[in-house]
Protein backbone atom coordinates (compact mmCIF):
# COMPACT_ATOMS: atom_id res chain seq x y z
CA UNK A 1 0.00 0.00 0.00
CA UNK A 2 2.74 2.44 1.08
CA UNK A 3 4.99 1.38 -1.79
CA UNK A 4 2.30 1.71 -4.43
CA UNK A 5 1.30 5.12 -3.07
CA UNK A 6 4.89 6.38 -3.36
CA UNK A 7 5.14 4.97 -6.90
CA UNK A 8 1.95 6.71 -8.01
CA UNK A 9 3.03 10.02 -6.48
CA UNK A 10 6.48 9.75 -8.07
CA UNK A 11 4.94 9.00 -11.46
CA UNK A 12 3.10 12.28 -11.12
CA UNK A 13 6.33 14.04 -10.21
CA UNK A 14 8.05 12.67 -13.32
CA UNK A 15 5.23 13.84 -15.55
CA UNK A 16 5.51 17.33 -14.11
CA UNK A 17 9.27 17.51 -14.23
CA UNK A 18 11.93 16.53 -16.70
CA UNK A 19 14.90 14.89 -15.10
CA UNK A 20 16.09 16.10 -11.83
CA UNK A 21 17.69 16.63 -8.49
CA UNK A 22 17.77 15.37 -5.00
CA UNK A 23 20.14 17.91 -3.61
CA UNK A 24 20.06 21.53 -2.66
CA UNK A 25 21.58 24.44 -4.54
CA UNK A 26 25.25 24.02 -5.49
CA UNK A 27 25.80 27.70 -4.64
CA UNK A 28 24.23 28.92 -1.41
CA UNK A 29 25.43 32.53 -1.21
CA UNK A 30 28.44 34.74 -1.91
CA UNK A 31 31.47 34.15 0.31
CA UNK A 32 29.80 31.05 1.65
CA UNK A 33 30.96 27.48 2.08
CA UNK A 34 28.63 24.56 1.50
CA UNK A 35 29.29 21.06 2.82
CA UNK A 36 26.87 18.34 1.77
CA UNK A 37 26.61 14.60 2.23
CA UNK A 38 24.00 12.23 0.88
CA UNK A 39 23.32 8.56 1.51
CA UNK A 40 20.99 6.40 -0.52
CA UNK A 41 21.00 2.80 0.66
CA UNK A 42 22.12 0.42 -2.10
CA UNK A 43 22.35 3.12 -4.75
CA UNK A 44 24.69 6.02 -4.06
CA UNK A 45 26.70 7.94 -1.50
CA UNK A 46 28.11 11.39 -2.11
CA UNK A 47 29.98 14.07 -0.22
CA UNK A 48 30.72 17.56 -1.54
CA UNK A 49 32.32 20.80 -0.38
CA UNK A 50 32.16 24.07 -2.30
CA UNK A 51 33.26 27.64 -1.71
CA UNK A 52 31.43 30.45 -3.49
CA UNK A 53 33.46 33.65 -4.06
CA UNK A 54 30.33 35.14 -5.68
CA UNK A 55 26.66 34.23 -5.77
CA UNK A 56 27.03 32.89 -9.32
CA UNK A 57 30.10 30.67 -8.99
CA UNK A 58 31.35 28.03 -6.60
CA UNK A 59 34.38 25.77 -6.73
CA UNK A 60 35.13 22.61 -4.84
CA UNK A 61 35.11 18.88 -5.03
CA UNK A 62 33.52 15.70 -3.92
CA UNK A 63 33.38 11.97 -3.73
CA UNK A 64 30.71 9.79 -5.33
CA UNK A 65 30.13 6.08 -4.77
CA UNK A 66 27.63 4.29 -6.98
CA UNK A 67 26.22 0.78 -6.62
CA UNK A 68 24.22 -1.24 -9.11
CA UNK A 69 21.27 -3.61 -8.77
CA UNK A 70 21.93 -5.35 -12.09
CA UNK A 71 25.29 -6.93 -11.49
CA UNK A 72 27.88 -6.42 -8.83
CA UNK A 73 29.07 -3.13 -10.30
CA UNK A 74 30.47 -0.23 -8.31
CA UNK A 75 32.00 3.17 -9.07
CA UNK A 76 34.14 5.38 -6.86
CA UNK A 77 34.76 8.85 -8.24
CA UNK A 78 36.75 11.69 -6.70
CA UNK A 79 36.30 14.96 -8.52
CA UNK A 80 36.87 18.69 -8.63
CA UNK A 81 34.00 20.75 -9.94
CA UNK A 82 32.85 24.26 -10.77
CA UNK A 83 29.20 25.35 -10.43
CA UNK A 84 27.83 28.30 -12.37
CA UNK A 85 24.53 30.09 -11.91
CA UNK A 86 23.34 30.76 -15.45
CA UNK A 87 20.35 32.81 -14.39
CA UNK A 88 18.31 33.67 -11.33
CA UNK A 89 14.75 34.88 -11.44
CA UNK A 90 13.85 36.94 -8.37
CA UNK A 91 10.15 37.54 -7.90
CA UNK A 92 8.29 39.13 -5.01
CA UNK A 93 7.31 35.75 -3.54
CA UNK A 94 9.47 33.32 -5.48
CA UNK A 95 12.89 32.53 -6.81
CA UNK A 96 14.01 30.38 -9.74
CA UNK A 97 17.52 29.31 -10.66
CA UNK A 98 19.33 27.57 -13.48
CA UNK A 99 22.72 26.10 -12.58
CA UNK A 100 25.22 24.19 -14.72
CA UNK A 101 28.43 22.50 -13.65
CA UNK A 102 31.40 20.64 -14.97
CA UNK A 103 34.34 18.82 -13.49
CA UNK A 104 37.13 16.31 -13.80
CA UNK A 105 37.98 13.42 -11.56
CA UNK A 106 39.52 10.05 -11.05
CA UNK A 107 37.32 6.95 -11.12
CA UNK A 108 37.80 3.36 -10.11
CA UNK A 109 35.36 0.50 -10.48
CA UNK A 110 35.10 -3.25 -10.20
CA UNK A 111 34.41 -3.82 -13.90
CA UNK A 112 37.51 -2.09 -15.29
CA UNK A 113 41.17 -1.94 -14.39
CA UNK A 114 43.03 0.92 -12.81
CA UNK A 115 41.70 4.45 -12.62
CA UNK A 116 40.03 6.40 -15.40
CA UNK A 117 39.73 10.10 -16.07
CA UNK A 118 36.15 11.02 -15.16
CA UNK A 119 34.36 13.91 -16.85
CA UNK A 120 31.28 15.40 -15.22
CA UNK A 121 28.55 17.64 -16.63
CA UNK A 122 25.24 18.59 -15.10
CA UNK A 123 22.48 21.07 -14.62
CA UNK A 124 19.87 21.96 -12.06
CA UNK A 125 16.71 24.02 -12.48
CA UNK A 126 14.68 24.94 -9.43
CA UNK A 127 11.76 27.08 -8.40
CA UNK A 128 10.62 27.82 -4.88
CA UNK A 129 8.26 29.91 -2.87
CA UNK A 130 7.91 29.67 0.90
CA UNK A 131 5.34 26.89 0.43
CA UNK A 132 6.20 25.09 -2.83
CA UNK A 133 9.46 23.71 -4.14
CA UNK A 134 10.34 21.98 -7.42
CA UNK A 135 13.70 21.01 -8.81
CA UNK A 136 15.12 18.99 -11.68
CA UNK A 137 18.71 17.86 -11.93
CA UNK A 138 20.78 15.74 -14.25
CA UNK A 139 24.35 14.70 -13.44
CA UNK A 140 26.44 12.91 -16.09
CA UNK A 141 29.68 11.07 -15.36
CA UNK A 142 31.60 9.46 -18.17
CA UNK A 143 35.01 8.00 -18.92
CA UNK A 144 36.54 5.59 -21.41
CA UNK A 145 35.01 2.75 -19.37
CA UNK A 146 31.47 3.98 -18.62
CA UNK A 147 28.85 6.62 -19.13
CA UNK A 148 26.01 7.07 -16.72
CA UNK A 149 23.66 9.75 -15.55
CA UNK A 150 21.67 10.32 -12.40
CA UNK A 151 18.45 12.22 -13.02
CA UNK A 152 16.31 13.46 -10.16
CA UNK A 153 13.04 15.34 -9.79
CA UNK A 154 11.83 16.72 -6.48
CA UNK A 155 8.51 18.30 -5.61
CA UNK A 156 8.07 19.75 -2.14
CA UNK A 157 5.37 21.34 -0.09
CA UNK A 158 5.69 23.16 3.23
CA UNK A 159 2.83 22.84 5.73
CA UNK A 160 3.51 26.41 6.89
CA UNK A 161 5.46 29.40 5.59
CA UNK A 162 8.65 29.66 7.61
CA UNK A 163 10.64 32.76 8.38
CA UNK A 164 14.41 33.17 8.79
CA UNK A 165 14.64 32.22 12.43
CA UNK A 166 11.98 29.50 12.27
CA UNK A 167 12.45 25.79 11.71
CA UNK A 168 11.43 25.13 8.11
CA UNK A 169 9.62 21.86 7.38
CA UNK A 170 9.07 20.40 3.93
CA UNK A 171 7.48 17.20 2.66
CA UNK A 172 9.26 16.14 -0.51
CA UNK A 173 8.59 13.52 -3.17
CA UNK A 174 11.59 12.44 -5.17
CA UNK A 175 11.93 10.40 -8.34
CA UNK A 176 15.38 9.31 -9.51
CA UNK A 177 16.63 7.35 -12.49
CA UNK A 178 20.11 5.92 -13.08
CA UNK A 179 21.31 5.26 -16.63
CA UNK A 180 24.34 3.26 -17.77
CA UNK A 181 23.19 -0.13 -16.49
CA UNK A 182 23.27 0.86 -12.86
CA UNK A 183 19.65 0.50 -11.79
CA UNK A 184 16.42 -0.49 -13.47
CA UNK A 185 13.34 1.67 -13.36
CA UNK A 186 12.69 4.75 -11.30
CA UNK A 187 13.53 4.97 -7.64
CA UNK A 188 10.92 6.95 -5.73
CA UNK A 189 11.25 8.31 -2.23
CA UNK A 190 9.19 10.26 0.27
CA UNK A 191 11.31 12.63 2.34
CA UNK A 192 10.97 15.05 5.20
CA UNK A 193 13.25 18.08 5.01
CA UNK A 194 14.07 20.28 7.98
CA UNK A 195 16.29 23.35 8.00
CA UNK A 196 17.07 26.23 10.21
CA UNK A 197 19.75 28.87 9.73
CA UNK A 198 22.56 27.21 7.81
CA UNK A 199 21.76 23.60 8.71
CA UNK A 200 19.62 21.32 6.59
CA UNK A 201 18.71 17.66 7.00
CA UNK A 202 16.52 15.52 4.81
CA UNK A 203 15.53 11.92 5.50
CA UNK A 204 13.09 9.44 4.09
CA UNK A 205 12.51 6.07 2.54
CA UNK A 206 12.33 4.72 -0.99
CA UNK A 207 9.50 2.57 -2.37
CA UNK A 208 11.61 -0.50 -1.63
CA UNK A 209 12.00 0.52 1.98
CA UNK A 210 15.59 1.72 1.77
CA UNK A 211 16.60 4.77 3.79
CA UNK A 212 17.81 7.95 2.18
CA UNK A 213 19.45 10.77 4.12
CA UNK A 214 20.99 14.09 3.13
CA UNK A 215 22.60 16.73 5.29
CA UNK A 216 23.93 20.13 4.28
CA UNK A 217 25.59 22.98 6.11
CA UNK A 218 26.20 26.50 4.86
CA UNK A 219 28.49 28.93 6.64
CA UNK B 1 1.84 75.74 20.01
CA UNK B 2 3.28 72.71 21.77
CA UNK B 3 1.50 70.39 19.31
CA UNK B 4 3.01 72.23 16.36
CA UNK B 5 6.46 71.86 17.89
CA UNK B 6 6.08 68.09 18.37
CA UNK B 7 4.72 67.69 14.85
CA UNK B 8 7.62 69.66 13.39
CA UNK B 9 10.17 67.63 15.35
CA UNK B 10 8.52 64.37 14.30
CA UNK B 11 8.48 65.34 10.65
CA UNK B 12 12.13 66.37 10.86
CA UNK B 13 13.08 63.03 12.42
CA UNK B 14 11.33 61.06 9.66
CA UNK B 15 12.60 63.21 6.83
CA UNK B 16 16.23 63.37 7.84
CA UNK B 17 18.42 60.32 7.17
CA UNK B 18 20.93 61.64 9.66
CA UNK B 19 18.46 60.97 12.47
CA UNK B 20 17.30 57.60 11.20
CA UNK B 21 18.40 54.52 13.09
CA UNK B 22 17.16 51.85 10.73
CA UNK B 23 17.52 51.37 6.99
CA UNK B 24 14.85 49.17 5.45
CA UNK B 25 15.01 47.50 2.06
CA UNK B 26 12.21 45.78 0.15
CA UNK B 27 13.83 42.83 -1.61
CA UNK B 28 12.63 40.41 -4.28
CA UNK B 29 13.66 36.74 -4.20
CA UNK B 30 13.70 36.30 -0.42
CA UNK B 31 12.19 32.84 0.01
CA UNK B 32 14.50 30.73 2.16
CA UNK B 33 16.74 30.81 5.18
CA UNK B 34 19.85 30.50 3.02
CA UNK B 35 18.86 33.70 1.21
CA UNK B 36 18.55 35.47 4.54
CA UNK B 37 21.81 33.97 5.80
CA UNK B 38 23.74 35.23 2.78
CA UNK B 39 22.27 38.71 2.97
CA UNK B 40 22.93 38.96 6.70
CA UNK B 41 26.53 37.91 6.18
CA UNK B 42 26.98 40.46 3.38
CA UNK B 43 25.49 43.39 5.30
CA UNK B 44 27.42 42.62 8.49
CA UNK B 45 30.52 43.21 6.38
CA UNK B 46 29.87 46.98 6.39
CA UNK B 47 31.82 48.70 9.21
CA UNK B 48 28.78 50.91 9.88
CA UNK B 49 26.42 47.97 10.43
CA UNK B 50 25.29 47.39 14.00
CA UNK B 51 22.74 44.64 13.37
CA UNK B 52 20.60 43.11 10.63
CA UNK B 53 17.06 41.70 10.59
CA UNK B 54 15.57 39.76 7.68
CA UNK B 55 11.89 38.95 7.27
CA UNK B 56 10.99 36.45 4.56
CA UNK B 57 7.31 37.10 5.15
CA UNK B 58 7.58 40.85 4.63
CA UNK B 59 10.39 40.53 2.03
CA UNK B 60 12.22 43.03 4.18
CA UNK B 61 15.85 43.53 5.12
CA UNK B 62 16.49 46.01 7.94
CA UNK B 63 19.90 47.34 8.93
CA UNK B 64 20.69 49.27 12.10
CA UNK B 65 23.76 51.44 11.79
CA UNK B 66 26.18 52.45 14.50
CA UNK B 67 25.67 55.83 16.14
CA UNK B 68 26.26 58.71 13.76
CA UNK B 69 26.99 56.43 10.80
CA UNK B 70 25.11 55.65 7.63
CA UNK B 71 25.48 53.41 4.59
CA UNK B 72 24.80 55.03 1.19
CA UNK B 73 21.90 53.63 -0.79
CA UNK B 74 24.14 52.82 -3.74
CA UNK B 75 26.40 50.69 -1.52
CA UNK B 76 23.42 48.81 -0.08
CA UNK B 77 21.89 48.22 -3.48
CA UNK B 78 25.22 47.03 -4.87
CA UNK B 79 25.74 44.68 -1.92
CA UNK B 80 22.35 43.02 -2.31
CA UNK B 81 22.66 42.84 -6.08
CA UNK B 82 26.06 41.19 -5.67
CA UNK B 83 24.44 38.77 -3.23
CA UNK B 84 21.98 37.75 -5.94
CA UNK B 85 18.84 39.68 -5.01
CA UNK B 86 16.81 42.57 -6.42
CA UNK B 87 16.25 45.66 -4.28
CA UNK B 88 12.89 47.30 -4.96
CA UNK B 89 13.13 50.19 -2.52
CA UNK B 90 15.29 51.60 0.25
CA UNK B 91 13.81 53.76 2.98
CA UNK B 92 14.94 55.00 6.36
CA UNK B 93 12.75 54.76 9.43
CA UNK B 94 13.06 56.57 12.74
CA UNK B 95 12.81 53.44 14.84
CA UNK B 96 15.17 50.98 16.43
CA UNK B 97 15.76 47.48 15.15
CA UNK B 98 13.91 46.17 18.21
CA UNK B 99 10.92 48.22 17.08
CA UNK B 100 11.21 46.60 13.65
CA UNK B 101 11.39 43.13 15.23
CA UNK B 102 8.30 43.86 17.32
CA UNK B 103 6.44 45.18 14.28
CA UNK B 104 7.37 42.09 12.26
CA UNK B 105 6.23 39.75 15.02
CA UNK B 106 2.92 41.56 15.47
CA UNK B 107 0.12 39.83 13.62
CA UNK B 108 -1.45 41.91 10.83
Amino acid sequence: MWNSTIVRLCAGALIVGVTANGIAKPIAFANGTTVMTEYGAGTMEEAQAFYAPTYWLSLGGGYLHLDSDRIDRTRDIEYVRGNYLVHRWNREDAQGNLFVWGGLGSATGNDFRGSKLDRELGFQADYETRRIYASAMSDLHESSAYSHRVDTVQLGSAPYAHDYEDLATWFVLQARRYTGDLHRGTECAALVRLFKGGAWIEAGVTQSGKPQVMAMFNF
Amino acid sequence: MRNYLFAALGALAIASPANATTIEMDVNGLVCAFCAQGITKTLRGFPATADVVVSLEKKLVAVATKDGQDIPDDDLKKALTNAGYDVKAIHREAETLDDVRARLKAKP
